[in-house]
C-alpha cells in the first residue's frame, strides 16, 4: 500500500507548481487578452496621438501641421494660466464646480446609502429604484429639465415667490447654481451606488455594538460605519471629481460660462487649434491625477479610529 | 455589580409576540443563564435588558432605576455578541478602549486600562493585531474584554460560545465561569445549549415560546421541572403514555403503554382523577439494568410493586446497542413501545441486540405530567 507514494513529494510539488503556476499566469492573459487590446485601441493609442497632436505646431488652414515639433501650444497655454487669462478662469470654474458638486454629492449619497440600507422591503425597494430611474430617461432631457424647474419664471422660484421667501426671482438658470445642481443629478446615482454597494456588506451587529458601549446613534455612525464605507466613498468621490471637473452637458445646457471640456470643443471645431486643446487636455489629466491623489491621501486617513474629542 | 428586575416584560413584533409576561429579579453578582431552544425569545430578552430592542410592555430596572425608556448607549450594560461584532478597522486595543472612549476617557488612561483587560482575557499581546485576523476564541476574548472596560452593571452575553467548537466551548465556559467568579458581577448569559447553562450558571432560567417557564438552581429546574417541555428540553428521557386506573392516599395506579400497572406512589391525596391520560418520565439515571436480583421467570408481566418500596420492574428486547464512549445505550422494545437505557461501564459485550433486558426503577423517582404538559405533584 505504501509503495505507491514513495516519490519525493517535495520535488513533485515544485514540478506541478511550476506547470500549474505557468498555465494560470497563461490563462490569465488569455483572459484579459480582450480587454487589454479594448483599453489599447480606445484609451492608449488616442491618448500617445494627442500627445503626439499637443506637440506639433499649429497651423493657418489645417488644425496642426503633421510632421512637426513644437511646445508652442504648452507654452501658449500655460502662459495664459500663469497671466490669470481666459485658461485660468476656465481651470478655476471647473475645480470649483468639480469640487462644489463632489462635496454635496458624496453628502447628500452617505444619507441616502444608509437610508436604503436600514429601511426594507418595498421602501428598500422603492429608493433603489429611483436611484436608478434618473439613469433611464437620457442625460440631456434630464439635464435640460432643470431650466423649467430653475429658470428665473421657473417651479422653484414661484414657490420662493409665493412663500414670501425671496422678493425677487433667483436666477439658478443660467448659472453655477443651475449648472451645479444639474451635474450633481447626473453623478449621484453612481455615487449612491458605489457607497451602497459597500455599505451593504457592513455587519448591523458592530453598529448595536457601538452604541451598546455608549457611543451615541450618530456618534456610532461616525465611529464605526464612516471608516467601513471609507472604499466606497473614495469610489463615489473619484468618479464625483472626475465626472463634474471634466463636466460637459449641465454646464453647457445650464449656465452660460466655460468649462474646460467645453472649451476643449471650442478649440477643437470653432477655432480648429487642436495642438492647443491637445496641451490644455495633457495639462488638466495631469492636475487630475494629482488632485485625485491627493484624495485619496486624505481620504484614506478616515480608514482608522480617528479622535473627535 | 447589580440587581436587576424585570417586569411583566412583553415584546411583540407585528402580530408575532415574541416574549410574553417575563418576570424575573437577576440577583447582584449572579449568573443566570437564559436557557431555551431557538426562537424561545431569549435573545429579545437579553436585547431588551441591553436597550437594543424596546420592550411593548413591562419595564426593566437596574438597581432600582427604571432604565425601560433609556437608549442603549444610556444604559451601564454591556454586550457580548454572538458574533463578537468585533469594529473591524480598529486594532484589538481601539475595539477594548472603544466604551471608555465614548465615556469621555482620556487615550492615555483608556489604553491603559484596555491593555490590563487584555492581559486579563490572555490576549495580553495582540493589541495592535486587527482583529479580523484573529481565530474565533480570540475574538471570543477581546469581545469579551472589550465589553469588561467599560465596568457594566451588567454583562450580557449573546450566546457567544454557540461559534466554536466544542472543546473551545468547553474551555471558555470553564474560563468565563472563573472571570465571573472573579469579577463578581451580575451576568445574564443566553445559550440554547443545556451542557453551557448547567457548566456556567448560577441559576437556570428555562425559556419557551415567549414565556420564562422556570426560574430556579439547575439542580431544580433538573430534577423538580415544572413541566413536561422542560423535562424533554433538558436531557434525554422516555416518555411512556399511561392513563390513571386507581387513585388512592398514598399511592396512584397508572396502566401503561409498556403493557404494565405501574405504582406512583404519592405524599398526600394525589391531584389526578381516575381516568386522566398522563405522560410518565423515566430519566436512563434512573433505570438500573438486570438489578441482582437477577432474571426473574415471569418478567414484564407484571409490576413488581410490592407495598412501601415502589419498585418497579419491565423486561423487553435489545433493538441495538449503541456505544457512546463513556455510556453504552440500548434502545429497548417492550410490549411494541421503545425506551432506551444506559449503563456507564463501557463493556459493550454485557448485552446484544435481541437479548432480553430487564430494566427496573424505583416509582419514587418517577414524573408524571398531564396531557397539556403540566406537572402532577406526587
Amino acid at each position: 500500500m505504501t509503495t505507491t507514494n514513495t516519490r519525493d513529494p517535495s520535488s513533485f510539488d515544485r514540478i506541478r507548481d511550476a506547470v500549474v503556476g505557468q498555465s494560470n499566469s497563461r490563462r490569465a492573459l488569455v483572459l484579459m487578452a480582450p480587454l487589454i487590446a479594448f483599453e489599447l485601441l480606445v484609451f492608449v493609442i488616442p491618448f500617445f496621438i494627442l500627445l503626439r497632436i499637443s506637440v506639433a505646431s499649429g497651423s493657418a488652414d489645417l488644425p496642426y501641421e503633421s510632421g512637426t515639433w513644437s511646445l508652442d501650444a504648452y507654452s501658449s497655454v500655460i502662459e495664459n494660466i500663469l497671466s490669470f487669462d481666459l485658461f485660468w478662469s476656465i481651470l478655476v470654474y471647473s475645480f470649483v464646480l468639480g469640487g462644489a458638486v463632489t462635496i454635496v454629492t458624496v453628502g447628500i449619497a452617505l444619507f441616502y446609502a444608509y437610508a436604503i440600507w436600514r429601511s426594507s422591503g418595498l421602501v428598500k425597494s422603492l429608493l433603489l429604484f429611483s436611484v436608478i430611474l434618473p439613469l433611464l430617461t437620457t442625460l440631456v432631457i434630464r439635464t435640460y429639465a432643470f431650466t423649467p424647474l430653475l429658470s428665473p419664471t421657473g417651479t422653484v422660484n414661484d414657490v420662493l415667490l409665493s412663500l414670501n421667501l425671496v422678493s425677487e426671482p433667483i436666477q439658478f438658470v443660467p448659472g453655477i447654481v443651475g449648472a451645479g445642481i444639474g451635474q450633481l443629478y447626473i453623478v449621484l446615482p453612481y455615487a449612491v451606488l458605489a457607497i451602497y454597494s459597500v455599505m451593504a456588506t457592513i455587519d448591523w451587529d458592530i453598529v448595536e455594538a457601538a452604541r451598546d458601549l455608549g457611543a451615541s446613534r450618530p456618534r456610532s455612525v461616525v465611529e464605526v460605519v464612516v471608516p467601513q464605507v471609507m472604499p466606497g466613498v473614495i469610489v463615489a468621490t473619484v468618479i464625483s471629481f472626475a465626472w463634474s471637473v471634466g463636466s460637459y452637458a449641465a454646464p453647457g445646457l445650464l449656465s452660460e460660462n466655460l468649462t474646460f471640456a467645453i472649451y476643449i470643443e471650442t478649440l477643437l471645431l470653432t477655432d480648429q487649434r487642436y495642438p492647443v486643446a491637445a496641451a490644455f487636455s495633457v495639462i488638466m489629466l495631469v492636475l487630475m491625477l494629482i488632485s485625485t491623489g491627493v484624495l485619496f491621501a486624505i481620504l484614506n486617513r478616515f480608514g482608522g479610529d480617528f479622535d473627535l474629542a | 455589580m447589580s440587581e436587576i428586575t424585570l417586569h411583566d416584560l412583553e415584546k411583540q413584533y407585528g402580530e408575532t409576540t415574541a416574549v410574553e409576561d417575563v418576570s424575573v429579579e437577576i440577583r447582584d453578582g449572579e449568573l443566570l443563564c437564559l436557557l431555551g431552544p431557538s426562537g424561545s425569545g431569549k435573545s429579545t430578552t437579553l436585547r431588551m435588558i441591553a436597550g437594543l430592542e424596546t420592550p411593548t410592555s413591562g419595564t426593566i430596572s437596574i438597581e432600582a432605576d427604571d432604565v425601560t425608556d433609556q437608549p442603549a448607549y444610556e444604559r451601564n450594560t454591556s454586550t457580548v455578541f454572538q458574533d463578537w461584532a468585533l469594529f473591524p478597522h480598529k486594532s484589538v486595543l481601539e475595539n477594548v478602549a472603544f466604551g471608555l472612549k465614548m465615556r469621555g476617557m482620556s487615550k492615555d488612561d483608556r489604553q491603559k486600562r484596555a491593555r490590563s483587560m487584555l492581559e486579563r482575557v490572555q490576549m495580553g499581546g495582540y493589541g495592535d493585531d486587527d482583529p479580523t485576523n484573529l481565530s474565533g476564541g480570540q475574538k471570543q476574548r477581546v469581545a469579551l474584554a472589550r465589553s469588561l472596560a467599560v465596568n457594566p452593571d451588567v454583562l450580557l452575553l449573546d450566546e457567544p460560545l454557540s461559534n466554536l467548537d466544542k472543546r473551545l466551548r468547553e474551555d471558555m465556559q470553564i474560563e468565563l465561569r472563573e472571570i465571573h467568579e472573579d469579577l463578581e458581577e451580575t451576568f445574564v448569559h443566553v445559550t440554547h445549549d443545556q451542557d453551557e447553562a448547567f457548566t456556567l450558571a448560577d441559576r437556570i432560567g428555562i425559556m419557551n415560546e415567549g414565556e420564562l417557564v422556570q426560574v430556579g438552581d439547575p439542580d431544580e429546574v433538573y430534577e423538580n421541572p415544572k413541566n413536561r417541555f422542560i423535562e424533554a428540553f433538558l436531557g434525554d428521557t422516555n416518555f411512556v403514555d399511561a392513563v390513571v386506573t386507581r387513585t388512592s392516599s398514598d399511592a396512584v395506579h397508572v396502566d401503561t403503554e409498556l403493557g404494565t400497572e405501574l405504582v406512583l406512589p404519592t405524599d398526600g391525596e394525589p391531584d389526578v382523577d381516575e381516568g386522566t391520560g398522563l405522560t410518565l418520565s423515566l430519566r436512563p439515571e434512573i433505570l438500573s439494568i438486570d438489578g441482582e436480583t437477577g432474571r426473574p421467570e415471569a418478567a414484564g408481566k407484571q409490576p413488581v410493586a410490592t407495598d412501601g418500596s415502589a419498585h418497579n420492574a419491565v423486561t423487553g428486547t435489545v433493538e441495538n446497542v449503541i456505544y457512546r464512549g463513556s455510556t453504552v445505550r440500548y434502545s429497548v422494545s417492550i410490549n411494541g413501545s421503545s425506551m432506551f437505557a444506559e449503563r456507564t461501564d463501557a463493556s459493550t459485550g454485557a448485552h446484544a441486540s435481541g437479548d432480553d433486558i430487564r430494566l427496573e426503577w424505583d416509582g419514587e423517582d418517577v414524573l408524571a405530567f398531564r396531557d397539556d404538559g403540566t406537572r402532577v405533584t406526587l
